[in-house]
């Protein structure tokens, strides 16, 4: 019998691009078996987070209209530094730039349903 | 920090094929779990059932645009390689449709006989060979739980 378990998790997705950001919140739907939300720029995440408990992981591309990937990170991490924030591109010199910012992952585009499986299994499943 | 998704010499935005393909990998770990017995909660039918629709959306779109080739007179199956390819292909689309409707089954709750999944695993296993995609539900621990 296995020994993991999955808690009972917040994940948000951000990106303006409508079949991304789709396909990333069933594959994280399916995994986690719990509701995911997703926003389509960096501003609504934001007013979002700033209402409600904040998520516990956050999985944003950089380049969103609103806060860019960066900037709602910053603000995501002042307000919640113990959570988890992925910032995810396909413009690979934004890579350096995400790990000097403290992101905890970087995704590079075009991410698979193993890289997102790897997401789960690094920051949701205990055990 | 770690790195996940492409190398960086690979890195371009997800096309809709990416998508698609993607998709159809997820929709069949999707079956293959629950023919492991992995427990379904109502998040995962809903992923289910979501990622089905997209599947047969896209599929049928392929499907409509090869016979949109054919109505503008570019008759692809003059020769008899190019017909086999097509024949395939449109092969291949139908598993890939009635995959889709067998994972929205599924997830819907239908009753499935031992022939319904004998049906689903063959039809799994055909789709498999095509794609070359192997995956083993053992290796992921998560999908044990929900």
């Amino acid at each position: 019998m296995s020994q993991v378990s999955i808690p009972n998790i917040k994940i948000a997705v951000i990106d303006d691009d409508l079949l991304v950001r789709d396909f990333m919140v069933t594959v994280l739907m399916y995994c986690v078996n719990r509701d995911v939300l997703s926003f389509d720029n960096g501003l609504a995440a934001w007013r979002y987070i700033e209402d409600h408990e904040s998520p516990d992981i956050i999985i944003s591309e950089i380049d969103v209209p609103g806060l860019n990937g960066f900037e709602l990170m910053a603000k995501f991490k002042e307000k919640s530094p113990d959570k988890k924030c992925l910032l995810m591109s396909a413009n690979p010199s934004n890579e350096q730039p995400a790990r000097n910012s403290g992101a905890d992952a970087f995704l590079a585009k075009p991410v698979t349903v193993n890289d997102l499986f790897s997401v789960v299994e690094t920051f949701v499943v205990k055990g | 920090m770690i790195k996940l998704g492409a190398d960086s010499v690979e890195m371009r935005e997800m096309s809709d094929d990416d998508i698609f393909s993607s998709r159809l990998k997820l929709l069949i770990i999707m079956i293959k779990a629950y023919l492991k017995d992995c427990p379904l909660g109502n998040y995962r039918k809903q992923a289910i059932i979501e990622n089905a629709n997209q599947v047969f959306y896209h599929s049928l779109q392929l499907v409509s645009e090869s016979s949109s080739l054919k109505d503008h007179g570019i008759d692809v199956q003059t020769d008899i390689v190019s017909g086999e390819k097509i024949s395939a292909e449109h092969m291949f689309h139908q598993r890939v449709k009635l995959l889709a409707v067998m994972a929205k089954a599924i997830a819907e709750d239908r009753s499935m006989g031992s022939f319904r999944e004998k049906a689903i695993t063959d039809n799994l296993n055909k789709i498999c060979e095509t794609l070359i995609f192997n995956f083993q539900v053992r290796d992921v621990d998560f999908l044990k739980v929900a």
